[in-house]
């Protein structure tokens, strides 16, 4: 769970709003053609009605959280290299630094 | 009269063989390796790489994705000007209404090619050019993952050239027996399954040949992108040009196969006998939901990639990076999962039942918002931007403007009712030519220029790509703009004459308007007249370029890894020779970066410059 919130956090989410907009009329239509259906209810013709947008709907959600996933990960990833990277930099300047006023000591001395 | 033919047979081979063997030996063929030589069967040939024999055979056995690359442009080059020509010679006949220059027939058989050479031999192909010099590039791939899959992928392409053209060159020779196909590009039944002509199954099997074609180069994308990246490339910097082509790449995995199949049970109607597409059978529709349903994702496949490109390509002259980079990822993903939720839309005025129609409409209306996120993302890229307008800025701006026109156009045509007015009228051909000229078009001219210096090693003449740009934006405007009005108008689409009474349209307004449309393409055609003269002698007498950062990218610190590697080319070539100063070089490169990133200026610092961009 702590893993899943980490994935997606806020800023991942905004970028997939993207996607919820058409999944939001993929919604509206799907239950709008359950509630106002003009030409009548068949079970094959209206299954497949309700299927065609319930499948795209779907797919699109499933693309959608994977992909954000993916991309997510791979930024945590990046992130956590770059932050080493800058550690690791920062400890190399810190001892260069010491051993140059080691230096300057033994001069003084 | 055998023993004749095969004599004449046996010397034709003899001959063409020589004539391959002589074009094998002659050197400098403008290989774009220095030392290149000239390399034939059994002969001693100076090899610019032991890699890389000289010649023609160089072009004929490669498996480099650069070269790969170069044989899909020239290839889609020719089939643009073959497909142009069609269309030229198709605006003509329109000039008048009893038609100025064809029979119906031949009217027929260039307009069925027109289409399937645009779509399959030019929008397909040059996509695999830029993805097959460029992909590898970009994410730091030494190949493609298929080298060989890759070379057989597109020496499929010629032979099904070939085929689809067939029926042009039979015609004369066969005294009319085997004609060109007549079938429109969709090869709607029963119609074409009852031509009795055997150049439609010739044209069946050359597009076969592309699709598998394009299934085998789809593979092969998918498993680049997925497994070759460099170590420096991840998902969350894979650049947005490689994000649309791993779409396009499902789509076509996904899509062409079907048509594959379809075709074949089309080739069995036609000559086995069976029923899949006879009223007694599967019937006529089947042909329809099969063909959409790859015919839909297939105009994603088309647009998709150019797409991408002008993302790449706009904000580098705009100054800053893409807007909301990941908007745009999303979105192409999107686009990708609903192409295969709305292919009935093409058949609204079937009869199917209404319901079903719903449906299809409620998906073709969603997929317009990613399709819209992505025209908001290039706008405000731009504003307040900082823009040059070179060649390829400006053919991106001509983009963005041609496919708000056609994008908002096929929104109309996703509702039922506006649809069921506007069918099979020319607003639909003006629709879909905003979309395939106006934006495709724009976007693969965008990415020509952009990366001439590349392909090339020299720069275009700037004055002549405006030139082009111009005619073609006013071009494309004044032809499409008035096909659009001629389906207000309720001209139907397809026709070679228009000699009807005024109960179906005002045939003054709708003559003037066919006249409007030609004398547009007769700008579009000098446009692309001056195109391929600036291509070929700038190719051949253009400037060199011989800095690696021709558009200056790091001033906004947008150089990508293709530019990198075009400095890297730079100066390794400036070091052939075994001359020693090979220091001065990676100095040359350092005065080019920041003094402070002198840490990371090789390739850390280029790298990231590259993902940041993205």
């Amino acid at each position: 769970m702590a893993e899943t919130e980490k994935v997606f956090d806020r800023e991942t989410l905004l970028d997939l709003t993207v996607n919820v907009i058409p999944l939001g009329i993929l919604t509206i239509f799907f239950a709008a053609y359950i509630v106002f259906n003009p030409f009548g209810f068949d079970s094959v013709i209206s299954g497949v009605q309700l299927a065609i947008i319930g499948t795209s709907a779907v797919l699109l959600a499933i693309l959608t959280y994977y992909s954000g996933a993916a991309v997510s990960r791979a930024e945590n990833r990046q992130e956590a290299l770059e932050e080493k990277e800058a550690a690791e930099l920062e400890a190399e300047d810190a001892a260069a630094e010491d051993a140059t006023e080691a230096d300057d000591d033994t001069a003084e001395a | 009269m055998a023993a004749e033919q095969l004599l004449l047979t046996g010397l034709m081979g003899v001959l063409l063989v020589a004539v391959v063997a002589l074009l094998t030996r002659v050197e400098d063929w403008r290989s774009y390796t220095p030392l290149a030589g000239g390399g034939g069967y059994g002969g001693e040939a100076t090899h610019a790489h032991e890699e890389k024999p000289g010649g023609l055979v160089r072009w004929l056995t490669t498996v480099d994705h650069k070269d790969i690359g170069m044989l899909y442009g020239l290839y889609a080059i020719i089939a643009f000007a073959v497909g142009g020509l069609m269309a030229v010679g198709i605006r003509f006949q329109l000039i008048t209404p009893e038609g100025a220059l064809f029979g119906n027939q031949f009217y027929n058989a260039i307009l069925t090619s027109h289409g399937i050479t645009m779509l399959f031999l030019f929008g397909t192909p040059i996509i695999a050019a830029f993805a097959n010099y460029f992909v590898p590039l970009l994410i730091g791939a030494d190949d493609m993952a298929f080298p060989r899959i890759n070379a057989i992928a597109f020496w499929l392409l010629p032979f099904g050239a070939i085929l689809i053209w067939g029926g042009f060159f039979l015609e004369p020779v066969t005294g009319g027996t085997i004609q060109a196909a007549q079938t429109s590009w969709t090869m709607y039944t029963p119609l074409s399954v009852e031509q009795v002509n055997p150049g439609v199954d010739l044209m069946l099997l050359g597009l076969h040949l592309t699709g598998v074609s394009a299934t085998m180069g789809a593979i092969n994308f998918i498993a680049t992108i997925f497994t070759e990246r460099g170590d420096d490339v991840n998902w969350a910097n894979l650049d947005i040009f490689s994000w649309t082509i791993l779409t396009q790449s499902g789509l076509i995995l996904f899509s062409f196969p079907l048509l594959g199949s379809a075709l074949v049970m089309l080739l069995m109607d036609r000559n086995l006998g069976t029923t899949f597409f006879a009223a007694e059978g599967g019937g006529a529709m089947l042909w329809q939901h099969l063909f959409w349903f790859f015919g839909h994702p297939e105009v994603y496949i088309l647009v998709l990639p150019p797409m991408g490109l002008v993302s790449l390509i706009l904000p580098k002259f705009s100054g800053r990076k893409l807007f909301g980079f990941k908007f745009v990822v999303y979105s192409t993903l999107a686009i990708g999962v609903l192409s295969f939720g709305v292919w009935a839309h093409h058949m609204f005025s079937t009869g199917m039942d209404p319901r079903l129609q719903a449906s299809f409409m409620a998906v073709s209306l969603a997929i317009a918002v990613p399709s819209a996120v992505k025209t908001f993302n290039w706008i405000t890229t731009m504003w307040n931007g900082s823009l040059r307008l070179t060649t390829p800025m400006l053919f991106c701006i001509g983009f963005v403007s041609n496919f708000i026109i056609g994008g908002i156009t096929g929104v109309f045509l996703a509702s039922v009712p506006v649809d069921l007015v506007l069918h099979d009228t020319y607003y639909v051909v003006g629709h879909f030519h905003y979309i395939v000229m106006g934006a495709i078009g724009f976007a693969v001219f965008a990415g020509l220029y952009y990366w001439f210096p590349i392909f090339t090693g020299r720069m275009y003449q700037k004055r002549l790509g405006k030139w082009h740009f111009w005619l073609s934006m006013i071009g494309t405007n004044v032809t499409f703009f008035a096909l659009l009005l001629l389906g207000y108008l309720g001209m139907p689409r397809r026709y070679a004459t228009y000699e009807f009474g005024p109960g179906v349209a005002p045939l003054n307004l709708v003559e003037l308007s066919h006249q409007a449309a030609s004398v547009g393409a007769f700008i579009l055609l000098v446009g692309q007249l001056i195109f391929v003269y600036n291509l070929v002698v700038s190719w051949l007498e253009g400037p060199e370029v011989d800095e690696g950062d021709p558009w200056d990218l790091e001033e906004t610190g947008q150089k990508t890894k293709e530019f990198v590697w075009h400095e890297d080319k730079i100066s390794t070539a400036l070091t052939d020779g075994g001359d020693e100063e090979i220091a001065t070089d990676g100095g040359e490169k350092a005065t080019a970066t920041d003094d402070e990133d002198e840490d990371v200026m090789t390739d850390g610092g280029n790298a990231e410059s590259a993902a940041d961009s993205e």
